[in-house]
Protein backbone atom coordinates (compact mmCIF):
# COMPACT_ATOMS: atom_id res chain seq x y z
CA UNK A 1 0.00 0.00 0.00
CA UNK A 2 1.51 3.12 -0.78
CA UNK A 3 2.84 5.43 2.36
CA UNK A 4 0.89 8.31 1.60
CA UNK A 5 -2.59 6.50 1.50
CA UNK A 6 -1.80 5.22 4.58
CA UNK A 7 -1.83 8.98 5.60
CA UNK A 8 -4.96 9.29 4.04
CA UNK A 9 -6.92 6.70 6.24
CA UNK A 10 -5.37 8.10 9.17
CA UNK A 11 -7.07 11.29 8.49
CA UNK A 12 -9.95 9.51 7.62
CA UNK A 13 -9.95 8.41 11.12
CA UNK A 14 -9.42 11.58 12.10
CA UNK A 15 -12.91 13.15 10.09
CA UNK A 16 -14.67 9.68 11.59
CA UNK A 17 -13.99 10.89 14.84
CA UNK A 18 -15.28 14.35 14.57
CA UNK A 19 -18.27 12.99 12.73
CA UNK A 20 -19.04 10.68 15.54
CA UNK A 21 -18.26 13.57 18.04
CA UNK A 22 -20.44 15.99 15.76
CA UNK A 23 -23.45 13.66 15.88
CA UNK A 24 -23.39 13.07 19.79
CA UNK A 25 -23.53 17.21 20.38
CA UNK A 26 -26.44 16.87 17.74
CA UNK A 27 -28.29 13.89 19.67
CA UNK A 28 -27.31 15.73 22.98
CA UNK A 29 -28.82 19.37 22.15
CA UNK A 30 -31.84 18.29 20.29
CA UNK A 31 -33.18 15.20 21.77
CA UNK A 32 -31.39 15.55 25.24
CA UNK A 33 -30.32 12.48 27.46
CA UNK A 34 -33.30 11.69 29.74
CA UNK A 35 -36.52 9.43 28.75
CA UNK A 36 -38.36 12.75 29.03
CA UNK A 37 -36.65 15.09 26.95
CA UNK A 38 -36.62 12.19 24.08
CA UNK A 39 -40.29 11.58 24.54
CA UNK A 40 -41.02 15.54 24.41
CA UNK A 41 -38.83 15.61 21.32
CA UNK A 42 -40.71 12.49 19.31
CA UNK A 43 -44.24 12.76 21.02
CA UNK A 44 -44.13 16.98 21.32
CA UNK A 45 -46.22 18.30 23.91
CA UNK A 46 -49.13 20.53 24.13
CA UNK A 47 -48.74 22.19 27.37
CA UNK A 48 -44.97 23.12 26.01
CA UNK A 49 -46.22 23.95 23.07
CA UNK A 50 -44.24 21.71 21.22
CA UNK A 51 -44.95 19.85 17.76
CA UNK A 52 -44.74 16.22 17.71
CA UNK A 53 -42.99 14.39 14.83
CA UNK A 54 -44.33 12.81 11.72
CA UNK A 55 -43.45 10.06 9.72
CA UNK A 56 -41.87 11.98 7.12
CA UNK A 57 -40.17 14.29 9.01
CA UNK A 58 -38.25 11.53 10.41
CA UNK A 59 -37.70 9.88 7.25
CA UNK A 60 -36.26 13.39 5.79
CA UNK A 61 -33.07 12.76 8.99
CA UNK A 62 -33.65 8.93 8.40
CA UNK A 63 -33.03 9.10 4.61
CA UNK A 64 -29.31 10.75 4.11
CA UNK A 65 -28.21 8.62 7.33
CA UNK A 66 -28.95 5.09 5.93
CA UNK A 67 -26.98 6.05 3.31
CA UNK A 68 -24.04 7.81 5.41
CA UNK A 69 -24.16 5.32 8.26
CA UNK A 70 -23.73 2.14 5.75
CA UNK A 71 -21.07 3.75 4.00
CA UNK A 72 -19.42 4.85 6.97
CA UNK A 73 -19.12 1.22 8.73
CA UNK A 74 -18.72 -0.26 5.22
CA UNK A 75 -15.19 1.95 4.89
CA UNK A 76 -14.48 1.63 8.59
CA UNK A 77 -14.32 -2.12 8.09
CA UNK A 78 -12.92 -2.16 5.10
CA UNK A 79 -9.98 -0.69 6.38
CA UNK A 80 -10.26 -2.83 8.67
CA UNK A 81 -8.54 -5.76 6.40
CA UNK A 82 -5.26 -4.46 5.76
CA UNK A 83 -4.61 -4.79 9.27
CA UNK A 84 -2.90 -7.94 11.62
CA UNK A 85 -5.08 -10.69 11.10
CA UNK A 86 -5.60 -10.99 15.09
CA UNK A 87 -7.25 -7.05 14.92
CA UNK A 88 -9.37 -8.12 12.02
CA UNK A 89 -10.43 -10.83 13.54
CA UNK A 90 -11.45 -9.17 16.75
CA UNK A 91 -13.18 -6.59 14.00
CA UNK A 92 -15.90 -8.83 13.15
CA UNK A 93 -18.02 -8.86 15.35
CA UNK A 94 -18.21 -4.62 16.52
CA UNK A 95 -18.66 -4.00 12.82
CA UNK A 96 -21.87 -6.66 12.46
CA UNK A 97 -23.01 -4.73 16.14
CA UNK A 98 -22.20 -1.27 14.15
CA UNK A 99 -24.53 -1.99 11.38
CA UNK A 100 -26.99 -3.00 14.05
CA UNK A 101 -26.78 -0.10 16.49
CA UNK A 102 -26.99 2.39 13.39
CA UNK A 103 -29.78 0.37 11.96
CA UNK A 104 -31.86 0.62 15.40
CA UNK A 105 -30.80 4.50 15.97
CA UNK A 106 -32.28 5.74 13.04
CA UNK A 107 -35.26 3.33 12.98
CA UNK A 108 -36.22 3.59 16.85
CA UNK A 109 -37.40 7.15 15.97
CA UNK A 110 -40.43 5.47 13.61
CA UNK A 111 -40.79 3.19 16.38
CA UNK A 112 -41.57 5.63 19.32
CA UNK A 113 -44.04 8.20 17.03
CA UNK A 114 -45.96 5.31 16.60
CA UNK A 115 -46.32 4.79 20.10
CA UNK A 116 -43.99 1.79 21.24
CA UNK A 117 -42.39 4.80 23.96
CA UNK A 118 -40.47 1.38 25.13
CA UNK A 119 -37.94 2.43 22.18
CA UNK A 120 -36.62 5.13 24.05
CA UNK A 121 -34.24 3.23 26.28
CA UNK A 122 -33.56 1.34 22.90
CA UNK A 123 -32.45 4.56 20.77
CA UNK A 124 -30.31 5.64 23.98
CA UNK A 125 -28.25 2.25 24.20
CA UNK A 126 -28.17 2.08 20.39
CA UNK A 127 -26.62 5.38 19.95
CA UNK A 128 -25.01 4.94 23.07
CA UNK A 129 -23.21 1.39 21.54
CA UNK A 130 -23.08 3.13 17.50
CA UNK A 131 -20.69 5.41 19.60
CA UNK A 132 -18.63 3.50 21.58
CA UNK A 133 -18.31 0.58 19.02
CA UNK A 134 -17.09 3.48 16.28
CA UNK A 135 -14.76 4.60 18.09
CA UNK A 136 -13.22 1.52 19.40
CA UNK A 137 -13.06 0.56 15.50
CA UNK A 138 -11.63 3.94 14.54
CA UNK A 139 -8.60 3.50 17.48
CA UNK A 140 -8.23 -0.03 15.17
CA UNK A 141 -7.78 1.20 12.45
CA UNK A 142 -6.28 4.16 13.58
CA UNK A 143 -3.49 2.00 15.44
CA UNK A 144 -2.92 -0.57 12.38
CA UNK A 145 -2.53 2.50 9.95
CA UNK A 146 0.41 4.31 12.29
CA UNK A 147 2.17 1.12 12.62
CA UNK A 148 2.04 0.74 9.08
CA UNK A 149 3.57 4.30 8.35
CA UNK A 150 6.70 3.57 10.85
CA UNK A 151 7.12 -0.23 9.91
CA UNK A 152 7.36 2.01 6.08
CA UNK A 153 9.50 4.58 7.63
CA UNK A 154 12.29 2.01 9.22
CA UNK A 155 12.55 0.64 5.96
CA UNK B 1 -10.15 1.39 -15.61
CA UNK B 2 -9.55 5.08 -17.18
CA UNK B 3 -13.27 6.01 -18.13
CA UNK B 4 -14.12 4.56 -14.32
CA UNK B 5 -11.38 7.12 -12.58
CA UNK B 6 -12.23 9.83 -15.06
CA UNK B 7 -15.86 10.29 -14.73
CA UNK B 8 -15.48 10.27 -10.71
CA UNK B 9 -12.47 12.55 -10.68
CA UNK B 10 -14.96 14.77 -12.67
CA UNK B 11 -18.19 14.14 -10.58
CA UNK B 12 -15.53 15.34 -7.70
CA UNK B 13 -14.23 18.51 -9.59
CA UNK B 14 -18.43 19.51 -9.72
CA UNK B 15 -19.09 18.68 -5.92
CA UNK B 16 -15.90 21.13 -4.78
CA UNK B 17 -16.74 24.21 -7.62
CA UNK B 18 -20.60 23.46 -6.60
CA UNK B 19 -19.54 23.85 -3.10
CA UNK B 20 -17.89 26.33 -2.98
CA UNK B 21 -21.01 28.46 -5.07
CA UNK B 22 -23.08 26.82 -2.60
CA UNK B 23 -21.17 27.78 0.97
CA UNK B 24 -21.06 31.43 -1.10
CA UNK B 25 -24.69 31.97 -1.26
CA UNK B 26 -25.58 30.06 2.02
CA UNK B 27 -23.31 31.35 4.79
CA UNK B 28 -21.08 33.63 2.74
CA UNK B 29 -17.27 33.50 1.73
CA UNK B 30 -16.38 37.22 2.59
CA UNK B 31 -15.62 38.21 6.03
CA UNK B 32 -18.59 40.55 6.37
CA UNK B 33 -20.71 38.42 4.60
CA UNK B 34 -19.98 35.72 7.16
CA UNK B 35 -20.07 37.96 9.85
CA UNK B 36 -23.52 38.62 9.28
CA UNK B 37 -24.79 35.30 8.94
CA UNK B 38 -23.22 33.86 11.83
CA UNK B 39 -24.15 36.53 14.34
CA UNK B 40 -27.05 38.39 12.38
CA UNK B 41 -27.39 42.16 11.53
CA UNK B 42 -29.87 44.39 13.38
CA UNK B 43 -29.76 46.94 10.46
CA UNK B 44 -30.74 44.81 8.30
CA UNK B 45 -33.37 42.87 10.15
CA UNK B 46 -31.09 39.65 9.44
CA UNK B 47 -31.01 36.90 12.39
CA UNK B 48 -28.07 35.31 13.65
CA UNK B 49 -27.82 31.62 13.11
CA UNK B 50 -29.04 29.05 15.61
CA UNK B 51 -26.42 26.67 16.85
CA UNK B 52 -28.62 23.65 15.66
CA UNK B 53 -28.06 25.00 12.08
CA UNK B 54 -24.52 25.61 12.69
CA UNK B 55 -23.72 21.75 14.00
CA UNK B 56 -25.99 20.11 11.29
CA UNK B 57 -24.00 22.35 8.56
CA UNK B 58 -20.86 21.02 10.34
CA UNK B 59 -22.34 17.57 10.60
CA UNK B 60 -22.89 17.13 6.82
CA UNK B 61 -19.88 19.06 5.68
CA UNK B 62 -17.40 16.64 7.70
CA UNK B 63 -18.80 13.44 6.36
CA UNK B 64 -19.08 14.91 2.67
CA UNK B 65 -15.63 16.25 2.88
CA UNK B 66 -14.26 12.88 4.53
CA UNK B 67 -15.60 10.70 1.63
CA UNK B 68 -14.83 13.60 -1.03
CA UNK B 69 -11.08 13.66 0.31
CA UNK B 70 -10.40 10.09 1.09
CA UNK B 71 -11.52 8.89 -2.68
CA UNK B 72 -9.86 11.87 -3.93
CA UNK B 73 -6.76 10.84 -2.04
CA UNK B 74 -6.80 7.34 -3.23
CA UNK B 75 -7.13 8.49 -6.92
CA UNK B 76 -4.28 10.69 -6.33
CA UNK B 77 -2.13 8.45 -4.57
CA UNK B 78 -2.14 6.05 -7.49
CA UNK B 79 -1.37 8.15 -10.04
CA UNK B 80 0.91 10.92 -9.09
CA UNK B 81 4.52 9.64 -9.05
CA UNK B 82 6.67 12.12 -7.22
CA UNK B 83 5.65 10.83 -3.90
CA UNK B 84 7.53 13.83 -1.89
CA UNK B 85 4.41 16.23 -4.10
CA UNK B 86 1.89 13.78 -3.16
CA UNK B 87 2.84 13.05 0.57
CA UNK B 88 2.96 17.31 0.72
CA UNK B 89 -0.63 17.68 -0.71
CA UNK B 90 -2.31 14.93 0.59
CA UNK B 91 -0.97 16.42 3.83
CA UNK B 92 -1.86 20.06 3.15
CA UNK B 93 -5.52 19.11 1.68
CA UNK B 94 -6.29 17.34 4.68
CA UNK B 95 -4.59 19.48 7.01
CA UNK B 96 -6.49 22.61 5.89
CA UNK B 97 -10.04 20.58 5.92
CA UNK B 98 -10.00 20.35 9.31
CA UNK B 99 -9.12 23.81 10.07
CA UNK B 100 -12.24 24.91 8.25
CA UNK B 101 -13.77 22.06 10.91
CA UNK B 102 -12.40 23.79 13.98
CA UNK B 103 -11.88 27.49 13.12
CA UNK B 104 -16.04 27.79 11.87
CA UNK B 105 -17.31 26.99 15.94
CA UNK B 106 -14.29 28.86 17.14
CA UNK B 107 -15.70 32.10 14.90
CA UNK B 108 -19.20 31.44 16.33
CA UNK B 109 -18.42 31.13 19.66
CA UNK B 110 -14.85 32.31 20.48
CA UNK B 111 -14.47 35.35 18.47
CA UNK B 112 -15.03 36.81 15.17
CA UNK B 113 -11.03 36.79 14.55
CA UNK B 114 -11.47 33.29 13.14
CA UNK B 115 -13.45 34.46 10.19
CA UNK B 116 -10.60 35.24 8.41
CA UNK B 117 -8.77 31.72 8.58
CA UNK B 118 -12.11 30.10 8.06
CA UNK B 119 -12.39 31.37 4.77
CA UNK B 120 -8.78 30.90 3.66
CA UNK B 121 -8.68 26.90 5.54
CA UNK B 122 -11.66 27.07 3.15
CA UNK B 123 -10.39 28.49 -0.19
CA UNK B 124 -7.05 26.78 0.54
CA UNK B 125 -8.69 22.87 0.40
CA UNK B 126 -10.69 23.46 -2.15
CA UNK B 127 -8.03 24.64 -4.57
CA UNK B 128 -5.64 22.34 -3.26
CA UNK B 129 -8.30 19.57 -3.73
CA UNK B 130 -9.33 20.42 -7.50
CA UNK B 131 -5.53 20.97 -7.89
CA UNK B 132 -5.17 17.03 -6.81
CA UNK B 133 -9.01 16.14 -8.78
CA UNK B 134 -7.04 18.05 -12.24
CA UNK B 135 -3.59 17.00 -11.89
CA UNK B 136 -5.05 12.68 -11.68
CA UNK B 137 -7.32 13.77 -14.82
CA UNK B 138 -3.67 14.99 -16.65
CA UNK B 139 -1.81 11.74 -14.92
CA UNK B 140 -4.70 9.71 -16.59
CA UNK B 141 -4.84 10.80 -19.74
CA UNK B 142 -1.94 12.52 -20.80
CA UNK B 143 0.40 9.72 -21.69
CA UNK B 144 3.30 9.95 -19.08
CA UNK B 145 7.30 8.76 -19.96
CA UNK B 146 7.28 6.34 -17.14
CA UNK B 147 4.18 4.80 -19.64
CA UNK B 148 6.62 4.05 -22.43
Amino acid sequence: MHQSYRYAIMYFTIFSTLLLLSGAVLFVSKLGVSYESIELFYLGSTEQFCQPKSNFGLLETALPHFGAMGLLVFVIGHFLLFSPKQERQRAVLPVLVMFGAALLDIASGFIIVNGWTFFIWIKMAAFLTLQTVGMYLLYLVFKSTLMGIQKQALK
Amino acid sequence: MRPLLGGLLLFLILFLSADVLLKNDHIGLTPSHLSQTLFGNEEEYIEPITEHFLLELMHSDIFFMMMTLLTLSAVYARLCQNSTIRIVNINAVMISALLTILLLPLAYYVSTLFILPYIIAFYSWHILALFMAIASLYYLFIPQKSDF
